[in-house]
This record gives structure tokens, sequence and C-alpha cells, in this order.
């Protein structure tokens, strides 16, 4: 029973920082119907961003990982003039392809300077007592960071002049720039976010597990998972989404071999596209 | 000087040719309709003016200006603002955040109290409504919204397509009454309508669109009692 509480809670962990990756890659989609193909890439500089503020420049991890969103955000932004904008209206295709080509150069220029050894954030800071469950410090300031950073998401697109503008760009393209709206700068602060988000969960899982410039791969894949679980565009959704991937990762080992986790998972979002391909809370449409 | 001009302007879809070769002028301060058939370009025009559709050659002018290449939302900013057909509301929002968006070229914020009560006081509905979800209300509530999305950009040229659509000949009469108060504030409205008799009977000027082109134009007197119209257009 402890056993599996402490499952639950480690995946719940991870899950939040799963679930932010995931609303990166939903809220590109949602406002501009584009599938970013470089958001495993990013998620990989993520993590390179910190292991190289921390281990080479001896900036404090955390402070490394603020940095990171920034950067993420503006690489995003230049990303989205430079390769996105000019196919933005092009029929669907146009898009993964641009966005497949930046992950490639992206993934090359990595691997050509940091080949493909596993790093880790060498950051010690022991364990904490969650009920029956000790946790690595690590693991628990990751996920407050990704609650911290999924909230103040919601309140920016909910509150502020810049997020009306998202949501009503997301809502209808046409409809915001006839009211004023500058959809292109729009689309760009959008895309930027996105990446934000990619960059911060990598950066976050990179003071948790080791990695590769490879890694990214993997965790991309379970952001469209978690997407498709939590109705792609919805950016509430992926955050519960990510939990339950979290508590799935974690639980499964403790029946059966750890390599059927990505079976399970891919068993689950062919499933819920057959079933409930808005998501699982996903609305009317 | 007409604060509105198309010059010879031609536009389509594609490879569709809808518009060829429009000319037209909207003084400050008129009420101008721009009625035509099913089918002969209206809203083409508007997308045109407004930057939705490029102009495939010839200008549109604003207040004396080329502004043919603007995007639409630079168009927005300067007053230029329309009240599209279909609504094109902002769906899952509120009523109100549907009006601060229309609310969104700096030019209107100032005036955001001040437009936001004369709305409230054409469309009392909308106040009740507010906080509702605009894809939540009915077509006619939807079209009084868009409306008043438009009113909060503090326009000086409004246009409107097809503001009878969908409404009770009632509120549509209302609806008239009140645009004619904001033309004597100033603002310059084009009225883009198949409903001809009763555009004709509100405006001061018309044009008649047909096939792409304009047909006919005058006062609105003139060209409601001009035969062709009478016999193509009023059923007379």
């Amino acid at each position: 029973m402890d056993a599996l509480i402490r499952s639950l809670i480690d995946g719940l962990l991870l899950g939040f920082v799963y679930g932010i990756a995931a609303m990166g890659l939903t809220l590109i989609w949602g406002v501009m119907n584009v599938i970013n193909l470089s958001h495993g890439a990013i998620i990989a500089l993520g993590m390179f961003s910190v292991y190289l503020l921390f281990t080479a420049l001896g900036i404090s991890a955390y402070i490394a990982v603020a940095i990171t969103a920034v950067l993420g955000l503006l690489f995003g932004i230049v990303i989205y003039f430079i390769a996105v904008h000019r196919v933005i209206d092009a029929p669907e295709l146009s898009t993964l392809l641009a966005t497949y080509a930046v992950n490639m150069i992206i993934i090359g220029v990595g691997t050509s300077i940091f080949k493909t050894s596993p790093r880790n954030v060498p950051l010690d800071l022991g364990s904490v007592h969650l009920g029956p469950a000790v946790v690595p410090t690590t693991r628990l300031i990751a996920a407050l960071v990704a609650i911290l950073v999924a909230a103040g998401l919601f309140l920016f697109l909910k509150y502020t002049r810049p997020g009306r503008y998202i949501r009503a760009v997301t809502d209808n393209r046409d409809a915001a720039e006839i009211v004023g709206v500058p959809s292109a700068q729009v689309l760009a602060l959008s895309f930027g976010l996105g990446t934000m988000l990619a960059a911060v969960s990598g950066a976050l899982i990179a003071t948790v597990f080791p990695f590769t410039i490879l890694s990214g791969g993997s965790y991309e894949l379970k952001s469209f998972v978690i997407g498709v679980l939590g109705g792609l565009g919805n950016p509430v959704g992926s955050l519960f989404g990510g939990l339950i991937l979290g508590d799935i990762e974690s639980l499964v080992p403790l029946v059966m071999p750890t390599t059927w986790t990505p079976v399970l998972e891919f068993v689950l979002f062919v499933v819920i596209l057959l079933v409930k391909p808005n998501g699982l809370f996903g609305g009317e449409e | 000087m007409a604060i509105l001009e198309m010059r010879d302007v031609t536009s389509g879809y594609g490879e569709v040719q809808i518009l060829w070769g429009v000319t037209l002028a909207l003084q400050k301060g008129q009420m101008v309709s721009l009625v035509g058939a099913n089918g002969a370009g209206k809203t083409t025009l508007l997308r045109t003016i407004m930057g939705l559709n490029r102009p495939w050659s010839g200008q549109v002018l604003f207040e004396g200006e080329d502004v043919s290449k603007l995007p639409p939302h630079a168009k927005a900013a300067r007053g230029l603002v329309l009240v599209p057909e279909g609504r094109q509301l902002f769906t899952n929002m509120t009523v109100q955040e549907n009006l601060e968006m229309g609310a969104s070229p700096k030019r209107s914020r100032a005036d955001f109290q001040r437009n936001l009560e004369l709305v409230f006081d054409m469309f009392p509905r909308l106040k009740d409504r507010r906080n509702q979800k605009a894809g939540t209300m009915s077509g006619g509530e939807q079209q009084m919204l868009a409306v008043a999305r438009g009113i909060m950009a503090s326009p000086k040229v409004l246009m409107i397509d097809e503001l009878s659509l969908g409404l009770a000949p009632v509120l549509v009469l209302q609806l008239f009454e009140s645009l004619k108060k904001l033309r004597d504030t100033g603002i310059t409205v084009l009225l883009v309508e198949q409903n001809v008799k009763m555009a004709l009977a509100v405006t001061d000027y018309a044009y008649v669109l047909s096939e792409g082109r304009i047909e006919i134009e005058g006062p609105s007197k003139a060209v409601a009692s001009n035969p062709d119209v009478q016999k193509a257009y009023l059923g007379l």
C-alpha cells in the first residue's frame, strides 16, 4: 500500500512537469493549428541551458531555470518569424516540415557540440517526507515550479491584454485582425510562450533526471499523449493529462517491467483518439 | 474630401475575380448604403476595403492616404471598422470580453466607458447578458453584439455587412435609428444590405453593385426612384 502511495505521489510530481511541456505543445496548436515538431529539441535545449549555466557558469540551478524560461521565450519568437510565419497560412504539412527542419537543425548542431553522452545537473538538496513517501527535494521543487508556471500562464491568458489577444486569435483570427489585434505578433508571442513552456519543462527535468541532447524526443512523445488526453488546444486539460501520464509511468513498474510503460501510454493514446478524440476534458465540437 | 475612397479596385479569391474596377467615395458624416443581389460582390468589396482580401489593382484611400497594402489591424487602429457578415464574434469569450476586444485600438481606449454606456443604451439586452459566452446567445443577440463591438472601436467609418440578417424588422428599424444618431455625431456609416428598400429609405447616398461593378449611384431617394432599381430590386 505504501509503495502504491509513494509511486502515486512520485508520479503526480513528475506529472506537473510533463504537464507544462504538453501545455506548450497544445497552446501552439490551439492558437495557430501548428504541430510543433521542434518541441522535443527545445525541451533538450532547456536541459542543456540549465546544465551549462549551472556547471560552466556556476549559476544557482533555479535561477538557471528562470533564465532558461526567458531564453525559451525569445528563441521561440525567433523561430516563429524565421521558420513558421512564412508558412502559417499554408496547408498543415508545410508547418510540420518547417518545425521538423528546425528540430533537425537543433539536434544536428547539438549533437556535434555535446555528443550524445549522458549529462546530469549535480544538484543534491536531500529529500522530504510527503506522507508515507520520501521524495527528492529537487522533484518537489520541480513540481512546485511547474504549478507556478501553469498558474502564471492561466492568469496571463485570463487577465492581461496580450493574454486576451491570444485567446481572441485562438477563437477567430480574422475577427481579431479586424478589431485591431496585430495577429502576426500575437502568433509569435504564442509560439514563444509554447517554446518557453517546453524549455522550462526540460530545465526542470534536468534537475531530476540525467539526459542527453537526444532525450527531448521521448518527452515530446509524452507531450503528444498528454495533449490528446487533455484535449489538444486545452492547456488546463494538459496539466491533468500530465498527472495521469506521470502516474502511469510511476505505477507501471510496480506490476510489470518498465519497458511496458510506453506501450501502455500509446495504447491509451490510440484508445482516446478512437473513443474521445477531443480528449478526456475536451468539451463540445 | 472623401473620407473613404476606392479607385478602380479589382479583387477576388484565388483565380476567381469578383470585383471588376470599383470606384466609390464616402463623404464624412454620410450614411451610405451599398446594395445588390446575392453574389454581386458586396462582402468581397468590404473585405477588400478592410484588407482581408488584397486589392489586385487599384487603390483604397482612407482620409486621403493610400491604405491598400495595410493589414486589417492597422486599418482598425486608424478608425476604419468592419462589422463582418456572419458576425465573427469571439464565441468562447463573454459579451463583456467581446466588447473589450472591440476597444482594442489605442484611440478607442480613453472612450471605453462612454462607448460601453452607449452600446448598453442601444442594446439593453447585452447589458443583461454581459457575463454570458457570446456563442451561447441567439442569432439576433449575436448580431447586436457584433454591431456593439464595432461601436466600441470609436470608428471614424463604420462598415456593417448585412445588418438586418436574422433580426426582427422592429429591431432593424431601431438599429437604423441608432445608426442615424451615430451618423449625426460625425461617424460615417457604410451599410451593406440585401434589404434594398429599407436601406434606401434610411441612407443619404447609395451605390448599387451588380456583378462586381457599380451599376448605379446617387442620392438614395433618386436611386429608389430609378426604374431599373425598382424593377430589379424593389419588385415594382
